[in-house]
């Protein structure tokens, strides 16, 4: 996986500024770190040379930390500063990156939320919707810890590790080159580990979730083996199955932390060849205290914002991997041929609504549901489908809507076609005319706090108070009490009485009773030849 | 701090406790975790004292022990922290796996009103992420926590022995950057968990409506209101989070300030103790540069105390799980093994819904009851009265001349759940499921009687071919079909069987009919929940729940 997926930087402003304001802050750093390891130096230096310290062992960098810092007063009260500078530097960095991280998590869930919701009805099908708000709540939560933890390590990774061995060779040469050297050896062991296990691991990992997927079998059946009187007997199974995955996982872990070992153990194992080597040298005289003491201090820090890098990777993967999935689901679809214009709707107020040949395939594409539908609905009366669950009547209602496009047949007001298989009038200007209210109506957030009858009525009200020309009603009565139920079919009657087209899907005998016409749905499997 | 958290706390530690994780085991992580993090402070220690004493030009001799315990310092730690990692996990996951198993062991003894009404994706969470989160408790915070301790105990020795004064104020620099931080993480964690648990709710209802209403928002031209709802409730989650954050920011500033303070400080010491000659050269290097090793250790503070409070509402969540215990399952259990059965203006619901109409109905043994009604208008919650899972919520149930009880359920009173679950081992494993003893000859008896020999011979295995996730796919028909054999093959006399809202295929139907003309055969009682009414010619009595 990339460690920035470029998608991040294009597309998500805020993700943008905040990459570039931690490079920056990433830099700062390095110089303060740089600036405090002279200022050690310096003041270190004067009280264990055994003779005075007659040339500038900091060389050319001196320039940046002038002799005068081995004084003690000047000396100290510079680190005060470099101290409370890193403080400050520390704060703010994690301010922004929180702000940032929760910025960028709104924006691409708000991103995704509206692409869904500008899908057509059918794009739910399979629960994906369930799915998708998975993604946008806890998958891209986990984008915060990729934004707080592992990208500012990345920053000073590609900061600091640089600054740090430009400034070492400018001390001492030799020095320079241990590090230098074994810096590639990093990945390369880690490469090379990972190389090495990699079947290893990749049948601990299979054997782990395998493991997992069966005892959460075992304990998701446990109401089922609770109502056949059969739940004592797994709980030893339970821990068989929780053993061998324990032994998988360890096995697994076993091989994946051999990388963090070679990462540790090679610069740990860096950092001490070079005290050691410069020990040797200083006794020898080929290297001054000064120098010594300022390389002492550096060359940790050329090596921790890697180890810092390696060890947050994992924790941010998961945050990468749901970023993933939500570019891939916006850019889905992108290129779905746009249906053709029908231009404006026709206002379908006094006109007969003429449905003929409708079909529309399911979505696994093994049926037609509805299969062949045509029918006639006038203004004034009260059209009801009827037919067993699953043939298609709330399809159909769905297809007069226009925001389902049907496989096959026309919808038609005074003889004007509004939907057709492969075009339909201008959304806004034909759905302005149509009220319709489906089987569990959502009416928004504040909606959901209302029980399902609660809501059918709301919905309902809306639908027969809005003055619209074609009413779509899907079940109206299914969640409601005989009263309500009798009330709901008088103002379907009303409605029809002043005008409008009703069309009612329903199986309720009360319903079909009150309809002026029933029309009988039905769907067909696709044959062969279809 | 408030009683959740208490409770919360208190909970962590009885599931830790229940772990079984011995003292040994994480004594033996946090001793690799010293050594680990002991190397590095080492590594400063003697490094900064050989390239002191180095300076003064002495015999190569005289350093090179110190040199060689630089190189073992540098090889040591990249290992034991490997040790480390190995020992932590692997305490953790030997407590997970009994924690599990005490943990459903204790569900499976509840009663069977807690057991029945656990919906499956609370289950799975759970016993998946929260069991873990325990474990997660063991590794990310308890080691670190403890490892943090000695190591700086060891850092401040060190400067101590050498400088007292000096080993003072390390001390206090290490407490208060280990200390500052936690209480503001906690802070911050406590914060996260009130505000950002509501404001979070909301984003997901407003992100579901808009996904879900989408057809109606267009419809109704609301779409821009819906996405609006969802901004606003990000744009409340995301002040929730800037709150929660600021303690976090300055946890952060904490730890560099006092790593800071500790570094100025100990370096004017060292300087100047040298300088007057009270401190040899070497040791002075010592005590001045070990601050930039001794912080690494406390560094671990902020995510350990983050990662307590994660496990502390985990482990919360998973002690309710199990503690609504049901006072009813005490009692003596009566297990009759006669099937009649008696319903006496029965209404019943779970909490908090609208109690069904009372109904009335009397089956004798080896009768058919079929419950009928609209959807949601509570069939199953009579179902579930009837096994005892609810007390009837008004009128009587009863069952062999016993009142229906919690006792009865799985031994006198056999339930088929509409979404039962069909486990990921093979066919002939499945059918056991009701009971144990099922041998083969009895398995193809009851796939017979239901339709589905031919489908089973057809699998590659037969009898044992893996189904469910991970072995063979199983289509909605097999699947009920398979469910109603495993229904059949129970002791239970009396056999309720709720029935999917889809219509039934005919091979659905044909398996129905089957089943209960057997089970009548046998003298045993079926009630049977139905949408399809061409069944009810089977039933004896019938009884609706619409009003």
């Amino acid at each position: 996986m990339k460690p920035i997926d470029p998608r991040l930087i294009r597309r998500i402003g805020p993700a943008r500024r905040y990459i570039l304001v931690t490079a920056g802050l990433g830099f700062l750093t390095a110089l303060l770190i740089l600036a405090q390891a002279l200022l050690i130096a310096r003041l270190l230096a004067p009280v264990l040379s055994p003779t005075d310290l007659a040339e500038d062992g900091l060389h050319w960098w001196g320039r940046l930390m002038p002799e005068g810092t081995r004084t003690l007063a000047t000396g100290l009260s510079l680190l005060a500063l470099v101290v409370l500078s890193r403080t400050a530097v520390a704060w703010l960095q994690e301010r922004l990156a929180h702000r940032a991280g929760v910025r960028v998590i709104s924006q691409l869930r708000e991103m995704v939320v509206d692409h869904v919701a500008s899908r057509g009805p059918r794009w739910d099908s399979g629960g994906r919707t369930a799915q998708v708000a998975t993604l946008v709540t806890r998958g891209l939560d986990d984008l915060l810890p990729y934004f707080v933890r592992y990208l500012p390590q990345l920053a000073l990774a590609l900061t600091v590790t640089p600054v740090m061995l430009v400034v070492l060779l400018g001390l001492d040469w030799l020095s320079a080159v241990i590090a230098a050297a074994t810096l590639p050896l990093v990945p390369m062991f880690m490469i090379l580990v990972g190389l090495v296990t990699q079947e290893r691991s990749a049948r601990h990992l299979e054997a782990m979730q395998r493991l997992g997927a069966r005892t959460l079998d075992l304990i998701e059946g446990l109401p089922t083996l609770k109502a056949l009187g059969r739940e004592r007997g797994p709980a030893t199974r339970v821990r068989e199955l929780g053993e061998a995955q324990r032994r998988a996982t360890m096995g697994s872990l076993r091989v994946a932390f051999l990388s963090g070992m070679v990462l540790e153990l090679l610069t740990t194992l860096a950092v001490a060849i070079i005290a050691v080597t410069m020990g040797f040298r200083l006794i020898a005289g080929g290297i001054g205290i000064e120098t010594a003491l300022a390389v002492l201090v550096l060359a940790p820090e050329v090596y921790l914002p890697l180890r810092n890098v390696g060890m947050h990777f994992h924790a941010s993967a998961d945050g990468l991997a749901a970023a993933d999935a939500a570019f891939a689901l916006l850019d889905e679809d992108a290129d779905a041929p746009a249906r053709a214009s029908l231009g404006v709707a026709p206002d379908p107020r006094g006109k007969v609504l003429d449905v003929a040949g409708l079909a529309v395939a399911t979505p696994d594409g093994s049926r037609r549901a509805p299969a062949d539908l045509s029918f006639t609905a006038a203004p004034g009366r009260i059209t009801a489908l009827r037919g067993p669950n699953g043939e298609g009547k709330s399809t159909a209602l769905l297809a007069l809507t226009g925001l389902l496009t049907p496989s096959a047949g026309t919808v038609a007001v005074g003889g004007t076609p509004v939907v057709t298989d492969a075009a339909a009038v201008d959304e806004a200007s034909w759905l302005a005319h149509v009220a319709w209210v489906p089987q569990r109506p959502d009416l928004g957030p504040a909606g959901r706090t209302l029980s399902l009858g609660q809501r059918q009525r709301t919905a309902l009200a809306r639908a027969f108070d809005s003055d619209r020309a074609l009413v779509l009603l899907d079940e109206p009565t299914s969640h409601l009490d005989r009263a309500s139920r009798a009330d709901v079919i008088a103002r379907m009657r009303a409605l029809a009485d002043a005008g409008a087209t009703v069309v009612v899907a329903t199986h309720e005998a009360e319903v079909l009773d009150a309809a002026d016409a029933v029309v009988e749905v039905t769907a067909a499997r696709t044959g062969p030849a279809a | 701090m408030s009683a959740r958290e208490l409770t919360d706390m208190a909970a962590l530690r009885a599931a830790i406790r229940d772990t079984g994780v011995t003292r040994w085991a994480i004594a033996r992580a946090v001793l690799a975790g010293t050594l680990a993090l002991g190397s590095a402070v080492g590594l400063a220690a003697v490094s900064a004292w050989l390239i002191a004493k180095a300076a003064q030009m002495p015999s190569p001799a005289d350093v090179a022990l110190a040199a060689t315990v630089v190189r073992l310092f540098g090889i040591s730690r990249g290992l034991f922290r490997y040790l480390e990692r190995l020992a932590s996990h692997d305490a953790a996951l030997r407590g997970v796996v009994t924690l599990r198993e005490r943990t459903y062991e204790r569900l499976a003894g509840s009663g069977a009103r807690v057991v029945l009404g656990l919906r499956r994706g609370d289950i799975v969470a759970r016993m998946g992420a929260d069991l873990d989160a325990i474990g997660d408790a063991v590794v990310r915070a308890l080691i670190p926590l403890a490892v943090a301790g000695t190591v700086s105990a060891i850092s401040v020795a060190i400067v101590a022995v050498i400088m007292p004064v000096a080993g003072v104020i390390l001390a206090l620099c290490v407490v208060l950057a280990g200390a500052v931080p936690a209480v503001l993480t906690a802070r911050s964690a406590r914060i996260a968990a009130v505000e950002g648990t509501r404001a979070r709710a909301e984003v997901s209802a407003a992100a579901l409506s808009a996904m879900d209403g989408a057809t109606e928002h267009r419809v109704w031209g609301t779409l821009g209101e819906a996405s609006g709802a969802l901004r606003t409730a990000d744009a409340e989650a995301e002040h929730a989070h800037e709150l929660a954050s600021r303690p976090a920011a300055w946890a952060a500033g904490a730890q560099t300030f006092f790593t800071g303070v500790a570094l100025v400080a100990l370096l004017a010491l060292g300087v100047l103790a040298a300088d007057a000659g009270d401190l040899d050269g070497p040791f002075a290097a010592v005590v001045a540069l070990l601050p930039l090793a001794a912080f690494e250790a406390v560094g671990a503070v902020p995510p350990a105390v983050q990662q307590y409070f994660r496990s502390a509402a985990a482990a919360r969540r998973l002690a309710e799980l199990t503690e609504v215990e049901d006072r009813t399952d005490a009692g003596p259990a009566p297990a009759p093994r006669a099937s009649s059965l008696e319903l006496d203006h029965l209404s019943v619901a779970w909490p908090g819904m609208e109690p069904t109409r009372p109904v009335s109905a009397s089956v004798a043994p080896g009768g058919v009851l079929a419950v009928v009604g609209r959807s949601g208008v509570g069939k199953t919650t009579l179902l579930a009265t009837l096994a005892g899972a609810l007390p009837p919520a008004a009128g009587h149930a009863t069952v062999g001349g016993a009142p229906s009880s919690p006792a009865l359920t799985g031994t006198t009173v056999a339930m088929t759940a509409e979404d039962a679950h069909v486990f990921g081992t093979t066919v002939l494993e499945n059918l056991r499921v009701a009971r144990g003893d099922v041998d083969e000859a009895q398995a193809w008896d009851v796939l017979a009687l239901v339709g589905l020999d031919p489908w089973v011979r057809g699998l590659p295995s037969g009898l044992h071919t893996e189904l469910g996730a991970g072995g063979r796919t199983v289509s909605g028909g097999e699947r009920r079909r398979l469910l109603l054999a495993r229904t059949a093959l129970t002791s239970a006399p009396v056999v309720l069987i709720d029935e999917p809202a889809e219509h039934l295929d005919d091979a659905g139907a044909d398996a129905l009919r089957a089943m209960v003309t057997r089970m009548r055969g046998e003298g045993r009682t079926v009630v049977l929940v139905t949408h399809d009414l061409s069944l009810l010619d089977l039933a004896d009595s019938v009884v609706t729940l619409d009003d």
